[in-house]
């Protein structure tokens, strides 16, 4: 028997697999077509203070090996969530952790839908979503080193949960952005949100998603996210959970080499939901394949 | 095209769509799986209408027998008909997809319909084999295209008379769905319009296909195409904002 358990964020998650935010709606979207109870966890669609209609379609297009999105933070808000989407979480995840994805314009966005979560039951922590670029002005908080600063020593002093922050890969230098969560009292980073990107029809001239630009993910931004979990991750000692592009244990596996106890699956869950048992399946394999009985062994044991 | 998929073809209602692509890791034009109307559901057979348009549509045309595909269904809304008798169909393109399952599927689940089909294409070349919609459908289609090669000349919404229908039910290109929507308008003939937009999911989970529609008397909002729809009652839409 392979132990796929993790130790993080002061809870043991029975495996390093969690749904990305965005990815997964609040869960019950996917009750039917995958044992969420069966993850590490899952991240919620980003909470904002009030409810958001996002941004005019086309939304979403396909991309060489990945897929573009703007969806612009479509989300009921703050007090529906709360009231509607978490009593369901709270049932129904009994063994799966849940994050809350959190997004905001100011600090007190954030700092306002932390306290007005904080005592409700159904989660564990907050990740804060500090990069999205499909908003304006909504990767600023992970690329102003002073911005984030203020950010996470805000909302850590809102809250006693768990704090991870979602970081942005367009900064030079993305250990740095992790050193000074760590150092605010963040207790993890998650890299990476998604590249900005611009995919134009030719023929009509015109950008094909509604907002103009989106953000890319699939496969072709994994040597990027794993890239920026290993930087981060040599930096910093709170973990850090690696997203980008995974569509299966190897995947996985990768990033988990690179340091992170924790990953995230999210867009090749469009393309196939069953992407969630074969990744466990296939980390169950490599383990007993490799002789490796605990697979937390394996977090940054990259060897370079 | 036609998939062996009888968990699929044995619940399809017709509006309903499938997403089917290549699962993972996916090939280079066709990662996101597609969405595509249901075209025919018979025993354990599913039948999809699929134009080639990019990459994606061209591999998934490609496929060749004893190949698999991905597919997932049946999702969204259906075409609901109601208490109607006598029901017009219009299709523009390869919104023809629907059409070639609902009148068959009406016979069996609300017999006593009359339903009349109007298909339009911009040329006489693309006009999916009339004798084959008639075998499929089990309807004599009218057809339009705008070059007049073949059927009447026009669009199919030149001439299109809803006096004596009960439902008015279509699928095809926005601009044909918005004449269409300006005509019946103000007659009292109920609508049903399939629409389309590029998705992500499938499911919901991931907001990417969304419309805009009416909200009650609150001005409008977007809705999913792929869990609200695809087929919406047209009064409602409001197209993009």
């Amino acid at each position: 028997m392979v132990d796929l358990g993790q130790t993080v964020l002061g809870v043991e998650f029975q495996n390093p697999i969690l749904l990305a935010s965005g990815c997964c709606g609040y869960g019950e979207e996917y009750a039917g077509l995958i044992a969420l109870d069966e993850l590490g966890g899952l991240v919620t669609k980003a909470v904002t203070r009030e409810p958001r209609i996002g941004n005019p379609p086309p939304r979403v297009s396909e991309t060489p090996a990945g897929m573009i999105n703007a969806i612009g933070l479509a989300n009921v808000g703050l007090e529906r969530f709360r009231r509607e989407k978490l009593p369901w979480l709270r049932e129904n995840l009994r063994r799966a952790y849940v994050l809350v994805n959190v997004a905001g314009w100011t600090v007190e966005d954030f700092v306002h839908v932390v306290r007005g979560l904080d005592d409700a039951e159904g989660f564990l922590a907050y990740e804060l979503d500090a990069s999205c670029p499909n908003v304006e002005r909504g990767a600023e908080f992970a690329t102003d080193e002073a911005l984030l600063g203020q950010l996470v020593r805000s909302v850590r002093a809102a809250t006693q949960r768990p704090i991870v922050v979602k970081l942005s890969p367009q900064v030079p230098d993305i250990g740095r952005f992790a050193e000074i969560c760590e150092t605010e009292g963040a207790d993890g980073v998650s890299t990476i949100n998604t590249f900005p990107g611009l995919l134009i029809d030719v023929e009509r001239r015109r950008p094909i998603i509604g907002n103009v630009t989106g953000g890319i993910s699939g496969p072709a931004i994994r040597p990027m996210g794993v890239y920026a979990t290993w930087c981060a991750a040599r930096r910093v000692r709170i973990p850090v959970i690696g997203i980008g592009g995974i569509s299966g244990a190897a995947d996985a596996l990768e990033y988990m080499l690179a340091g992170a106890p924790l990953v995230q699956i999210g867009t090749a869950l469009f393309v196939d939901p069953e992407v969630v048992c074969q990744t466990l399946e296939g980390l169950r394999a490599y383990g007993e394949r490799h002789g490796v009985h605990r697979l937390a062994d394996l977090v940054g044991a990259l060897e370079a | 095209m036609e998939f062996a998929a009888p968990e699929i073809a044995g619940q399809a209602i017709p509006g309903q769509f499938v997403m089917i692509g290549l699962g993972l890791p996916g090939e280079p034009g066709l990662f996101l799986p597609r969405p595509m109307s249901i075209a025919q559901a018979e025993g354990e057979r599913l039948g999809l209408l699929i134009r080639i348009f990019g990459a994606g549509s061209r591999r998934l045309t490609a496929l060749e027998v004893g190949e698999r595909a991905l597919l997932l269904g049946p999702l969204g809304s259906f075409f609901d008909l109601g208490s109607a008798t006598r029901v017009l169909c219009v299709a523009g393109g390869v919104g023809l997809a629907p059409f070639l399952f609902l009148p068959r599927w009406a016979e069996r689940h609300a017999p006593g319909n009359r339903v009349h089909l109007v298909y339009g294409e911009r040329t006489a070349s693309a006009v999916f084999d009339p004798g084959r919609i008639h075998e499929l459908a089990g309807v004599e289609p009218e057809i339009w295209t705008e070059d007049g090669a073949m059927g009447r000349m026009g669009r199919v919404t030149d001439r299109l008379d809803v006096a004596r229908v009960d439902l008015v039910l279509g699928c095809g290109p926005v601009p044909m769905l918005k004449t269409l929507q300006a005509q019946i308008a103000g007659t009292g003939v109920p609508a049903q319009f399939s629409v389309e937009e590029r998705m992500g999911c499938g499911v919901g989970t991931c907001v990417g296909c969304v419309v805009a529609v009416e909200d009650g008397g609150r001005g409008w909002r977007y809705e999913r195409i792929c869990v609200e729809g695809p087929v919406f009652s047209a009064e409602r839409l409001r197209w993009s904002i």
